[in-house]
């Protein structure tokens, strides 16, 4: 990243911060700004952007569902043992399963929308839209794309479910990661088919999803 | 019985030999060296590895972790090899388990193939392929020590860094700029899943990568780089100096993937599959590729880069 283009990045993540604290003195409660989302993330360098003010908005609702969610998770995931860095398989299995059984307890009456927000969901969409319809959108979907990817029929997605262990994680190129929200270290976007997945790395937990996130 | 097995043996190569025409070149100068001896279609000149004591030997190995068949008859080859040829370490290019990765799986589709490299003590060096969950990196046998990216060094003249191509971050962007600078090491080698450059009729070049990558290899002097992801064996002619090698090859293939007209491919092989050996001796690395049926499908020397004077 050149010093120029981070200058600017610089330049519109603060413009999009004074434009939400504009906004929020004059009516609404105060938005956060999706480059800061979460908390403990370094800001998203957007290769698709700025948002508008409203756009910002909407994704700031997904940044405080997301706050709530790493809260709870660094809970839950504070009562079990560490992993060692020399784990065997049984280890990470069971680490993974206890972790992600206290996640689904935690979060029982978890449902779709609950971290991709109504709010959020088209500017996700409409993100996701302007990478994929742009002249590289096609190498990245193909990139994204796999011959060992399950047909997206074969799997029903449900939030706070299992990840489902017959489908195999994609590629999610930079361009893609560069355009959404950033998430901090245990969660991750992917995609099953069209759906963009927001997984949870560490209990291999499905924390929500957007169907029909990648356009045909 | 031993001998008698021993007679098979110089029987089975004589009878190799007629069939194939192998021939091998002396490369002759390297003193205390054995070089290990295979087989290679009569078209070309095989460069053996030479075998020196003293020198870093490793393998590279991608895009193995099927538990089908194929994987084992090449997890033969290499031990096979290693008989001979007593290579330190493997390096994986990414996608180590398909599918499902129960404790099971660990062990099906890597722990029983590679036993006897392992129990050897041959250390495997990982780093993970888009089919790879994040968890792989606590895997003891995997050396990750719970990194998605680390570096080590097992010469001191050279120094490997492995890269997270999945899901590259800013920040391992950054950290992998800041280990290359600081490198003082003669070899340079990173190794992850995605080819900068790749002949691959399915997946190819990964451009973006490559833009963001390539200017750091050249500017930190970055003599070889390995990758996997497709589905087969490509040494890249060197691109601006640096060497690329597609080892994508160790349990899933690609047959007839490699575009014959990308007009980048020194060496393609696409149609079984194959693993890279090779050895480290001060300013060269020599290689060799090599198939599940044990024919030593490309072969080779290169020289590393050097700073600019």
């Amino acid at each position: 990243m050149s010093a120029t283009r981070g200058g600017v990045i610089s330049l519109v993540v603060a413009a999009i911060l004074a434009l939400s604290a504009c906004k929020h003195e004059e009516s609404l409660p105060a938005p956060k700004p999706t480059s800061e989302s979460p908390a403990s993330a370094p800001p998203t360098e957007r290769v698709v952007g700025p948002l508008s003010n409203e756009d910002a908005q909407a994704l700031a609702t997904m940044t405080d569902r997301l706050n709530e969610y790493i809260e709870l998770y660094t809970k839950l995931e504070g009562t079990l043992p560490k992993l060692p860095k020399d784990a065997t398989p049984q280890q990470i299995d069971n680490n993974q399963r206890m972790l992600g059984k206290l996640v689904q307890q935690a979060r029982r009456t978890a449902k779709p929308g609950d971290i991709f927000t109504p709010q959020a969901r088209p500017v996700i969409k409409h993100l996701l839209a302007s990478v994929f319809g742009g002249p590289d959108g096609k190498q990245l979907k193909a990139s994204i794309m796999d011959e060992r990817q399950a047909a997206p029929s074969a799997v029903k997605l449900r939030v706070n479910a299992r990840y489902p262990d017959i489908v195999p994680l994609t590629s999610v190129p930079p361009q893609v990661l560069q355009t959404l929200p950033k998430l901090t270290e245990n969660l991750e976007y992917r995609f099953i088919g069209d759906s963009l997945i927001l997984l949870d790395v560490h209990a291999h937990v499905i924390v929500d999803f957007i169907d029909g996130a990648m356009p045909h | 019985m031993q001998t008698r097995h021993r007679s098979y043996v110089v029987l089975l190569s004589l009878l190799l030999l007629i069939l194939t025409g192998t021939n091998y070149r002396d490369i002759g100068s390297i003193t205390g060296a054995t070089p290990v001896e295979a087989q290679q279609s009569s078209a070309e000149q095989l460069v053996p590895l030479p075998n020196k004591g003293g020198s870093l030997k490793f393998c590279v190995l991608g895009d193995f972790g099927t538990g089908e068949r194929p994987q084992y008859q090449l997890a033969e080859q290499m031990a096979a090899l290693h008989g001979r040829f007593n290579y330190d370490l493997v390096v994986l290019v990414g996608d180590n388990l398909y599918g499902s990765e129960r404790p099971q799986d660990f062990q099906q589709k890597f722990e029983l193939p590679y036993k006897p490299l392992l129990d050897s003590g041959v250390k495997f060096y990982a780093s993970l392929g888009n089919h790879d969950s994040r968890e792989q990196r606590f895997y003891k046998l995997f050396n990750m020590e719970g990194k998605l990216y680390y570096a080590f060094s097992p010469k001191s003249n050279v120094r490997f860094f492995a890269f997270d191509s999945t899901y590259p971050e800013p920040e391992e962007i950054k950290w992998l700029e800041d280990e290359l600078a600081a490198s003082k090491n003669d070899w340079k080698i990173v190794f992850f899943h995605h080819p900068l450059y790749s002949s691959g009729k399915r997946h190819g070049s990964d451009l973006r990568l490559r833009e963001v990558l390539e200017p750091l290899f050249l500017k930190y002097n970055v003599s070889l780089v390995l990758n996997g992801h497709d589905h087969f064996y490509e040494r890249v002619k060197p691109q601006k100096g640096i060497n690329y090698f597609v080892v994508g090859s160790g349990g899933e293939l690609r047959a007839g993937n490699i575009d014959r007209g990308s007009g980048i491919t020194a060496k393609g092989f696409d149609t079984d599959l194959a693993f890279m050996a090779a050895e480290i001796i001060a300013d060269d690395m020599y290689f060799n590729a090599i198939s599940r049926t044990g024919q030593t499908v490309d072969s080779g020397v290169l020289t590393r880069r050097k700073p600019a004077p």
